[in-house]
């Protein structure tokens, strides 16, 4: 009965301290600028910064230089699909290529077509005419852009150059003519093959992150630095147990990131109109598991944080491999396995794809089962971890404060012996 | 000779800094050798190959197997499952086991035969942009020569040669040219700028960060007086070691893709060691002048680093800076990595004159000039503030 009682005691007492813990970390956070900057400001911010750059989502009008030796119908009504496209705008006339030329050096257009002098002629004698298409290669978008806009060009005139050298009667029969096996493009998942809308996602989520991970080193670091003894964890009667320290501490980060996250997945996207197919019970889901386990890996790391300086160089170029190893861009099957393997340390990793899979694929909770299941192996392992860590923190904090003591002891003892000394 | 002595003894008394806390250590040589090792071996094939597509063949004829045997055979392409329904093969679109799929309905081939016209779809998801548009490309390719091959075949019936059935079927040819990165090479094309991106954030950031940390240890005064209370000569001094080490690291970064893995350069060694020097000089200069504006280590830091991750975005790069909305574009023209990367692909990639970047690279001078502005500023910071937490 007594030792219930006093296990009852002790939970409580745990419970107040936590409590505690977590209000006192709640302050800190509020009246330290560094920790609300990247807590607060940040995360407002920076995901509306983003959305803004890439808001336009596809490229357009990529202006391009034509090169026109034939001066044919059949290049001029080239060139005038060309400009019409919405992909590409005819920018320049030129009268050789290396006048076209200059105008990529001095970034005027993008891309050069050239029809050569016998273009119509070998047209006109059924052979085949070829044109030449020169793309600047520094930018992947423009570059696509003029490639996909001049091969459709070419298709279209291609099949009209078939209809007139065919013997059909009706429309159908040059439809069986030029395209005897229709076909249709579906783009399944972010239909307009927008930029922002594959980039966002993840730079969102990413965002989360490197915030949450930024505010809780500085604030460990900030601990650290207004300890008498450089110690992570105080001495007080308050700060005697780990789980009190982790948990109260943790709940503090988890009330605040409750709030972001909730504003990043929910707010931001429909600000700027990105796809968003997930519902609230799939987001849910997803960003209690990955809050969590960011919250103790950004703890369990912050131990080594002495300056609070330091976290800054430590945490902020993380991002954009982290972004690159998640496969938002490079795709996942090509990434060599040593970088797939160290993927699997980081909570962005699984973060964003099971982000993206709910919210521009219109997944479920069940379709990233995986992500969510390996996001709650890491919240436990770093939990631990996190545990070990205070431990550790905990013990040297005792260790200084006795050797303190100690300290002190033997210069009392000195100063008594010193004083004994002169009195004889 | 008095000024050379002092920022000679200021610059020793700098590397001493430097071996003592290791962070300098590891955020000037080891976080970057490891980063430009993580991107040029994380593209290291190029361009994707063997991505992973669907089909959901539901003809199953000769016909159709073969032109999944002629879509698996594409360098880019792998057919790795078959399904039975396209609602399965979505699923497995969301679950991420493949990007794309290619549907043939029924009755494919009894169309083909009777000129009915049939129709087939391919899915492809954008979601991973790079591998949308690649399967898309694939794709497409394989549909176009399902009409093809019909074509070929009633024409070979008739009698033409291999030449005029060719010409029938494509009467324009388009001859393309990619200048400068033929196989469009993801790793030629990324590694080149978010390598130095990420070295000029590792700059962006320390500058501050020893300026900082001399009035947070409260040496600022000690290493004033040895610099004569001028601010030029403690800077000049202080920044010096760190600008060689910066400039080794960025030049042996570029040694190892120009030359070991043989990205294309044709602009030459001497745009390449200008363009290094200016990368440096301008992001230290940048950085004197965040401190010098707010003359307090952690805002001057967040300012860098906020600055530095933006100019990932905002270098137009990836996304291209004229498609941006128009008050951004303009804004671009703040982060010295925005004129890194047109002087990069205008003279190193493209091997167009110097001239034709003198914006840039003026730009990036201008970056360097900064700290003329705020050395007051930073004299009166060192020897009157104290370090607020």
């Amino acid at each position: 009965m007594e030792k219930n009682e006093g296990l009852l005691n002790k939970i409580l007492n745990g419970l107040r301290d936590m409590c505690y813990i977590w209000a006192k970390e709640m302050r800190s956070t509020v009246t330290d600028e560094g920790v609300l900057i990247f807590f607060i400001l940040v995360p407002l911010g920076y995901p509306l910064l983003y959305s803004w750059i890439y808001n336009n989502e596809v490229v357009r009008e990529v202006p391009v230089a034509i090169v026109d030796q034939s001066h044919s119908q059949t290049s001029r009504e080239f060139t005038r699909e060309v400009d019409a496209s919405p992909d590409t705008k005819v920018a320049y006339y030129c009268n050789s290529i290396d006048e076209a030329k200059d105008l990529i050096g001095k970034q005027k257009v993008h891309g050069i077509l050239y029809f050569p002098k016998d273009f119509s002629t070998k047209l006109f004698r059924s052979e085949q005419a070829h044109l030449s298409l020169y793309c600047d290669m520094s930018l992947m978008l423009t570059y696509k852009a003029i490639y996909q806009t001049i091969q459709a060009v070419a298709g279209k005139i291609n099949s009209n150059i078939q209809i007139a050298q065919s013997k059909d009667y009706t429309n159908r029969d040059d439809e069986i003519t030029t395209k005897p096996l229709d076909f249709a493009e579906v783009p399944i998942f972010n239909s307009t093959g927008g930029y922002g809308n594959a980039i966002i996602p993840g730079v969102l989520i990413l965002i989360l992150q490197q915030t949450l991970m930024l505010g809780i080193g500085l604030g460990a670091g900030t601990a650290r630095e207004s300890n008498r003894y450089k110690d992570l964890v105080p001495i007080s009667r308050h700060y005697i147990g780990i789980f009190r320290i982790v948990l109260g501490k943790s709940m503090c980060y988890f009330m605040i990131y409750s709030v972001m996250a909730a504003y990043i997945t929910m707010c931001v996207p429909r600000f700027f109109n990105y796809t968003m197919l997930a519902s609230g019970i799939d987001l849910l889901g997803l960003m209690v598991p990955f809050i969590s386990s960011v919250i103790f890996f950004g703890m369990a790391l912050s131990c080594l944080v002495r300056y609070r300086e330091n976290v800054m160089l430590l945490v902020i170029f993380t991002s954009v491999p982290l972004l690159f190893i998640s496969g938002i861009s490079w795709p996942l099957a090509d990434m060599p396995g040593v970088w797939q393997a160290i993927a699997y340390i980081f909570p962005s990793t699984f973060g964003i794809r099971g982000f993206l899979r709910i919210s521009s694929m219109g997944g479920t909770l069940s379709d990233i089962q995986p992500e969510v299941t390996a996001l709650w192996i890491q919240t436990v392992v770093y939990l631990f971890l996190t545990c070990a860590v205070y431990r550790f923190q905990i013990n040297n904090t005792r260790k200084h404060a006795y050797d303190k003591i100690e300290n002190l002891k033997k210069k009392a003892i000195e100063a008594k012996n010193k004083n004994k000394k002169t009195e004889e | 000779m008095r000024v050379l002595k002092q920022i000679y003894s200021i610059a020793i008394r700098e590397c001493g800094i430097l071996m003592k806390n290791p962070i300098y250590g590891f955020c000037m040589v080891i976080f970057p050798l490891f980063v430009v090792f993580f991107f040029t071996s994380l593209m290291n094939k190029g361009l994707p190959t063997d991505m992973p597509v669907g089909v959901v063949d539901l003809d199953n004829t000769a016909t159709t197997r073969s032109m999944i045997r002629h879509l698996d055979a594409f360098q880019t392409t792998k057919v790795v499952a078959k399904y039975d329904n396209v609602n399965e093969a979505r699923q497995a679109i969301q679950e991420n086991k493949i990007y794309a799929f290619l549907y043939i309905p029924r009755g494919t081939t009894d169309g083909l035969m009777t000129s009915s016209r049939p129709k087939i779809s391919f899915y492809y998801s954008n979601v991973t942009l790079v591998a949308g548009s690649m399967l898309f490309r694939d794709l497409k390719t394989i549909s176009s020569l399902g009409s093809a091959s019909v074509g070929k075949t009633k024409l070979s019936a008739l009698g033409k040669t291999d030449d005029e059935i060719k010409t029938y079927l494509q009467p324009i040819a388009i001859d393309l040219h990619m200048i400068g990165n033929p196989w469009s090479n993801y790793n030629v094309y990324l590694s080149t700028v978010m390598v130095p991106g990420i070295l000029m954030l590792f700059i962006f950031l320390l500058t501050p960060y020893s300026i900082g940390t001399e009035l947070k240890f409260k040496h600022s005064k000690e290493w004033f007086a040895m610099a004569g209370n001028n601010p030029w000569i403690a800077i000049t001094g202080k920044l010096l070691p760190q600008f060689m080490i910066f400039l080794t690291i960025f030049y042996l970064f570029e040694i190892y893709i120009y030359y070991i893995l043989g990205f294309p350069h044709p602009g030459g060694v001497f745009t390449m060691l200008l363009l290094g020097f200016l990368a440096v000089v301008s992001a230290q200069g940048f950085g004197v002048f965040a401190f010098g504006l707010m003359p307090s280590l952690r805002m001057s830091m967040s300012i860098c680093s906020l600055w530095a991750v933006v100019s990932f975005s905002t270098s137009g790069a990836t996304y291209p800076a004229f498609s941006m909305n128009p008050i951004i574009q303009e804004l671009t023209n703040l982060f010295p990595l925005r004129h890194y990367y047109m002087i990069y692909q205008i003279n190193i990639f493209n091997g167009y004159p110097l001239m034709d970047a003198w914006f840039s690279i003026s730009a990036l001078i201008l970056f360097a000039l900064l700290p003329i502005f705020v050395m007051g500023n930073i004299k009166r910071a060192m020897l009157l503030y104290v370090y607020i937490p």
